[in-house]
């Protein structure tokens, strides 16, 4: 019976919800502390589901419902994490939203929705069944569309919703079809079985198509190149919806490809298009994001990237790794969401303590030199000859990020003190991502697939990958030295605009057309 | 063809001008990193407000009053008068054609909404369907925000050559614009002079503007918003150093080359209406009816409220002034938040005095903080840095450089997490950290950044001579050159807040929109110096040998004072510091309790709270409700409750030798009041064109400004939430009311000498009042350099007049 525990959480949050629909829009006081508690009783549920796991094991509660119409809970360490995750993160917007939204009219309505929201969320990932799965999957989009234009006026919020909405409902086709694929061919409607099976049995024709559309799903509903558009137009709503979008909604592609990562491990070809489209979005995310001036804008590059890259791990089949990257991500998205105010604060502070050291060629390759010791040596100590070569691929990515931290300190203007210091922290950094890499594989490995062997196709992938990432993390540690050349300036306006696939979107859709009663131009287009 | 010539150059000289007038019609806006108020109608201070406002309507869209219903409202509930509202009518040479009743039926029904004059972007979206304002707003936006960047972009854009040039080189490249179908556009604008100047002559000539474009270009730069503001504070702080600065100007060129790439295209289905517009920008502005109606109702709302603090300061005080020497003098800011806590200290012990003077205390510092290489202006924005100083320790280099490594550690490790390929690493390896950041923010254990810690000393350091002019210059603007207590506190204010940009509006705007704890403790540093206290007897000005002064800063946010005792060479007694610091913390009680009852969602005991949320959005009220400004001896208004909405100066004009000080506070302090009176009465009545918008929506945007939602214009000014709770408003939009103790023709002979300051009493952005030895409000000032006395009306309850 434990294992229909995690249900409360999703059911006291929909008693929330209804309640503060019910509660007057403005200044809902008590609505407000119900909501609260009602978020922090499903931390507690979450919790007593994981000693619950401890002691039990993994399972399905009894299903409420018949044959393939039928809702249950599923509790294992990948759903424990998301609920452990979502539940947590939902209290912390939850309350921000209590006291940031105060004023405004319709704040008992707003909370009621983003609760809502967030208890489709919490039903998705719990999901023991295919139904549970699509019904949690379509609901928490459809509420959220809701949370995206709690400004219905704003043309802005219209523009980007009208695109989400397009792209959410083209990727809930793909996964509906998948799961009727899936239903088809295992001939029931429980996803462990389901996984059971798979893990068992080779590749069926049915069951490689039905990996190909929950592929296409999670692609669409992880913003994707290119049809990332709508995830960065979304800052016409509060703060707390973006960190609820970025930190909990998006990461649903993510979870789709490690519930079924069972079944997507037999879908090579599928796995090599993840690697592509994750590997091309986070490069060219996160290019884009330097470009951008505007904070929250910023952030929501930087969350296609983060999506991309985390797809990348889900197509290296590197599962547990990819689910360690939504549970970062999250956290750290969340959290600069809601503390996006004090960025005037952070820049202004940026040119207090003087000009930046700039490092030259020189010390970009003894940074990448000390980086890639930093690898071999923490290499030695957390074992990784023993990893998969996917997984050292990665790792190699990684340090070539560590690595422009290095050079900043091997910059010749820097004096010892501040290599000193940027020297820790590299080290410290990689430290802390091989020790969370390795507790993390260590949690997942009886839930999740071993990362089979590569092919000559993944060699090949994982090569493009390393080679790619690593010249432009070269690229960027030598940064301002060419990136104000007028040379590079078109190459940064492109950027900037997100290489108009948005444009072309829009444009595609109508984005930018006034809407037909409006015959003469609005007095507040110009606000 | 010479003749023709001949003709263009006319009109470029010409449009020079009028480009020049458009820019200087644009208010500035100061970086949120240090933002001050600014009056918006900078410019306009020449006209009256209904002048203004036809204006306003004409080329923004808005009203520059609040709806209708709010007057009635107050007119139904007694608060305003039919004696306001026949005197409102009185005032206004142009209402002759209205009387009472018809003000009153006028006030029942709503105005028809203004409408702007289209701009060439609205009528071509109106022939194409397509959102060319929104869509030329956005590209400049997007520019702008890239070029104005102070750090938020790891990958900045260029500044080479100025706005104007860096902008044909994004415009050259970038497609967006094609791509929604104004074709040709980036080799429209490579065909485009590169001089600014040519290239606003050439658009003019497109769009047959002749040499008179009226009001269209100031338009144009009200349609780029705060973009255009930051430009012209470029401008304006250029200028005040002596240089000059076109960026405002280049941004009007480039808002002119959209409209004449629009109009080019569009050309055939506009140009009727395009006549018509351009016909109508050139036509005189006059005050349409319901023009007239709202600036009567405003006059007669500002009466009522002057009525009001006439009464106050007619009514007998409920402090008697002790003649014994005060323990404690303390010394704060104008700001309307001042005068709660003043009034509560005041309460707590007959020993206690207060004194109200401009919080950088009359040192106009340019000071760079603790391992710091920035130098903030920590004085009014219309003056030029007077003394240098810093906060670093003079013996221990090594601790500011040790901070400045940490700092710097600090600064590389951000470009990490926001670098391309190493987000990755950052994510994966610090992620889980931030469930501990997400837990101490929302549970209100995060802090904001205090004053330094170090002592700040004047570097270069001065000289006696100087030290000792600068402190009886002081003294003597703060009318404190006797009666020293034994315990003079000089106390800044600052705001204690997280997570909001809005930071520095909420600091001292005396101080540059910083905090005023640099300034406080540079004053009282200078004098207790022994040297400056034997020169300053030369000139009659006897400190007593046991007079300590404190610098301390006033947290507005929570009433809490810091004092730095620790600045002082000898110790305080344990006694007396405690015997400070308890009235000080008994005053914040008093002052947190009064300031509860009119903050949304606020106890006595939460306000304290507030200061750590970083979800609040109104952590305090800031300078909301500002409506007076009275320069008078503290014992006209001691024991009166102004609520927390009068600026209170000390004055003598007695110990005033030849009204030089007098001239200063109105020149000054009075001027820096106006300018944030009305910046709150403009972002309350025409949020749209002068407010900063919803801060749910807030987008920081390069680390100066923030824009609402995805994009587009910068937004200036007050955001939503500052001056209004959700329920009703937390500012009245009055105009502020100056009352000064001093002889009527010493302030007349002030006004005469300073046309601007006359300006704005002459046409009402201010009212000016005299007020008489009895410390009753006894003239008013009226246009033309005139008095009329304003007899009994402050002593008779307004509801037996009306009868």
């Amino acid at each position: 019976m434990i294992h229909a525990l995690p249900l409360l959480a999703p059911l006291m949050l929909a008693g929330a919800s209804f309640y503060a629909f019910r509660a007057p829009g403005l200044r809902p006081r008590r609505a407000i502390r119900i909501v609260e508690l009602s978020a922090l009783a499903s931390i507690v549920v979450a919790v007593v589901s994981g000693i619950g796991l401890a002691l039990q094991g993994p399972g399905t509660s009894p299903p409420l419902g018949f044959g393939y119409f039928a809702l249950a809970a599923r509790l294992d360490m990948v759903s424990l994490v998301m609920l452990l995750l979502v539940s947590f993160i939902g209290w912390a917007v939850l309350r921000y939203a209590g006291t940031f939204l105060d004023g405004e009219e319709r704040q008992g309505p707003f909370i009621g929705w983003m609760t809502a929201t967030l208890a489709a969320v919490l039903l998705l990932v719990q999901s023991g069944t295919l139904l549970q799965l699509v019904v949690g999957w379509v609901a928490s989009s459809l509420l959220l569309h809701r949370l995206l234009l709690f400004y219905p006026e704003r043309i802005a919020a219209q523009r980007a919703a009208r695109k989400k909405f397009l792209v959410s409902r083209t990727g809930d086709a793909a996964l509906i079809s998948a799961v009727v694929l899936i239903a088809v061919s295992f001939e029931t409607g429980d996803i462990a079985t389901i996984l059971a099976a798979a893990r068992e049995g080779g590749a069926l024709p049915l069951t490689i198509a039905a990996a190909a559309l929950f592929a296409i799903a999670a692609l669409l509903k992880s913003a994707q190149f290119p049809t990332h558009g709508w995830l960065t137009e979304v800052m016409e709503t509060p703060t707390p919806v973006s960190a609820l979008l970025h930190a909990g909604v998006v990461n649903a592609g993510g979870f789709l490809l490690i519930r079924f990562a069972d079944v997507m491990v037999h879908a090579q070809v599928v796995l090599a298009v993840l690697v592509m489209v994750g590997g091309f979005t986070a490069l060219f995310g996160s290019l884009v994001m330097l470009t951008q001036s505007a904070v929250k804008t910023s952030l929501s590059w930087s969350t296609v990237a983060q999506m991309g890259f985390m797809i990348l791990q889900c197509g290296l089949a590197l599962f547990p790794i990819a689910l360690l990257h939504i549970v970062a991500h999250s956290l750290y998205k969340a959290h600069a969401f809601l503390a996006s105010g004090s960025a005037v604060e952070t820049v202004a502070s940026i040119s207090r303590p003087g000009p930046v050291a700039i490092p030259n060629a020189k010390a970009v390759g003894q940074a990448f030199l000390l980086a890639l010791t930093i690898y071999a040596v923490i290499g030695v100590l957390f074992g990784l000859a023993d990893k998969p070569p996917q997984a050292l691929a990665l790792g190699a990515i990684l340090i070539f990020g560590v690595a422009y931290l290095i050079a900043q300190g091997l910059a010749d203007a820097a004096p010892w003190a501040l290599t000193w210091r940027t020297s820790l922290y590299s080290i410290s950094a990689a430290a802390a991502y091989f020790a969370l890499q390795r507790i993390s594989d260590k949690l997942m490995r009886d839930t999740l697939p071993i990362t089979p062997l590569p092919g000559p196709l993944e060699w090949t992938l994982m090569l493009l990958a390393v080679v790619t990432f690593g010249a432009v993390a070269v690229a960027q540690s030598l940064f301002p030295l060419w990136a104000y050349h007028p040379a590079a300036a078109g190459l940064r306006v492109h950027l900037a605009n997100g290489l108009y696939a948005n444009a072309l979107f829009d444009r595609l859709l109508g984005g930018w057309m006034l809407p037909r009663t409006a015959s003469a131009p609005p007095a507040s287009a110009k606000e | 063809m010479t003749e023709m010539t001949t003709v263009e150059i006319l009109h470029g000289e010409a449009l020079s001008r009028a480009a020049d007038k458009a820019v200087r019609a644009i208010p500035p806006a100061w970086p949120l990193t240090a933002t001050v108020a600014v009056n918006p109608f900078l410019d306009q201070v020449n006209e009256t407000l209904d002048q203004t406002a036809a204006r306003l309507a004409r080329i923004g869209g808005v009203r520059l009053a609040l709806p209708r219903k709010h007057y009635a409202y107050k007119i139904a509930a007694g608060e305003i008068t039919d004696e306001d509202l026949m005197a409102a009518l009185q005032s206004n040479a142009l209402s002759n054609r209205i009387d009472l009743p018809a003000l009153k039926t006028a006030v029942a029904e709503e105005p028809q909404p203004v409408v702007a004059l289209p701009t060439v972007a609205e009528l071509a979206a109106g022939g194409t369907g397509t959102d060319w304002p929104g869509l030329v707003s956005e590209r400049i936006g997007t520019f702008a925000a890239g070029f104005f960047d102070q750090g938020q972009a790891l990958w900045a854009a260029s500044r080479r050559n100025g706005l104007y040039a860096a902008w044909r080189a994004f415009a050259t490249h970038d497609l967006t614009p094609e791509i929604f179908g104004l074709k040709g556009f980036s080799i429209h604008v490579d065909d485009t002079p590169e001089n600014p100047h040519a290239a606003i002559e050439q658009a003019a000539l497109s769009l047959g503007l002749g040499a008179e474009p009226g009001t269209y270009f100031h338009q144009l730069l009200l349609s780029v918003g705060g973009w255009a503001q930051y430009a012209r504070h470029i401008q304006f702080k250029a200028e005040i150093e002596g240089r000059t600065d076109t960026t405002a100007l280049e941004l009007l060129a480039i808002r002119l080359v959209f409209e004449e790439a629009l109009y080019e295209q569009h050309k055939a289905a506009i140009e009727s209406e395009w006549q018509q517009v351009r016909r109508a920008h050139v036509e005189p502005i006059s005050p349409h009816f319901d023009t007239v109606i709202d600036g009567l109702l405003q006059v007669a709302a500002e009466r009522a409220s002057q009525r009001k603090l006439a009464a106050t300061l007619a009514a007998p005080s409920a402090i008697k002034v002790a003649e014994l020497r005060p323990f404690l003098q303390a010394a704060f800011c104008i700001d309307v938040r001042s005068e709660v806590f003043r009034r509560s200290l005041e309460s707590v012990d007959p020993g206690v005095r207060t004194v109200g003077f401009a919080g950088f205390f009359g040192l106009g510092a340019s000071h760079k903080g603790f391992a710091s290489d920035v130098a903030e202006h920590r004085l009014p924005v219309l003056l030029k840095p007077s003394v240098f100083s810093c906060s670093a320790v003079d013996h221990d280099a090594a601790a500011d450089q040790q901070a400045r490594f940490r700092a710097r550690a600090v600064r590389a490790w951000g470009r990490f997490k926001l670098a391309a390929v190493s987000s990755f690493a950052f994510v994966e390896a610090m992620g889980p950290v931030y469930a501990g950041k997400l837990l101490r923010d929302g549970l209100g254990f995060g802090t904001g950044k205090g004053p330094d810690a170090a002592k700040p000393r004047f570097d270069p350091s001065l000289d006696l001579d100087a030290r000792a002019v600068l402190a009886e210059t002081v003294l003597k603007a703060m009318s404190l050159t006797e009666g020293f207590g034994r315990f003079v506190l000089i106390s800044g204010h600052g705001a204690n807040v997280v997570n909001n940009p809005y930071a520095s509006a909420l600091h001292c705007g005396a101080c540059g929109g910083y905090a005023g704890d640099v300034n406080a403790r540079l004053l009282a540093d200078l004098l207790n110096d022994r040297g400056v206290r034997e020169k300053l007897v030369a000139n009659e000005i006897k400190i007593p040998a046991d007079t300590v002064f404190l610098g301390g800063l006033h947290d507005t946010t929570t009433d809490v004072v810091t004092l730095f005792e620790g600045d002082l060479e000898n110790d305080i007694a344990p006694d007396n510091i405690n015997r400070i610091r308890h009235w000080l913390a008994q005053a914040g009680s008093l002052a947190r309790a009064e300031r509860a009852r009119r903050l949304p969602r606020a106890a006595a005991g939460s306000v304290i709270e507030r200061s750590r949320d970083w979800a609040e959005v109104r952590p305090e009220l800031g300078l909301a409700g500002c409506r007076a400004f009275i320069a008078a001896p503290r014992a006209r208004t001691a024991g009166r409750s102004l609520e927390g909405q009068a600026f209170l100066h000390d004055y003598v004009w007695r110990k005033d030798e030849g009204f030089r000080v007098l001239e200063l506070i109105l020149t000054a302090p009075v001027v820096v009041a106006s300018w944030i009176s009305l910046q709150y009465f403009a972002s309350s009545v025409a949020p749209s064109l002068f407010g900063a918008g919803n801060k749910l929506l807030h987008n920081v945007v390069g680390g100066i400004g923030v824009v609402e939602g995805n994009g587009g214009n910068m937004r200036a000014g007050l955001p939503w939430q500052s001056v209004h709770d959700g329920v009703d408003f937390m500012h009245e939009p009055l105009r502020l009311t100056v009352a000064v103790e001093a002889p009527q023709e010493a302030i007349i002979d002030i006004l005469r000498r300073h046309a601007q300051i006359r300006a704005l009493f002459d046409n009402e952005w201010l009212t000016l009042f005299a007020i008489n030895d009895h410390g009753q409000i006894a003239w008013r000032y009226e246009n033309g350099l005139r008095w009329r006395p304003q007899k009994g009306l402050d002593l008779v309850e307004p509801t037996k007049i009306a009868v």
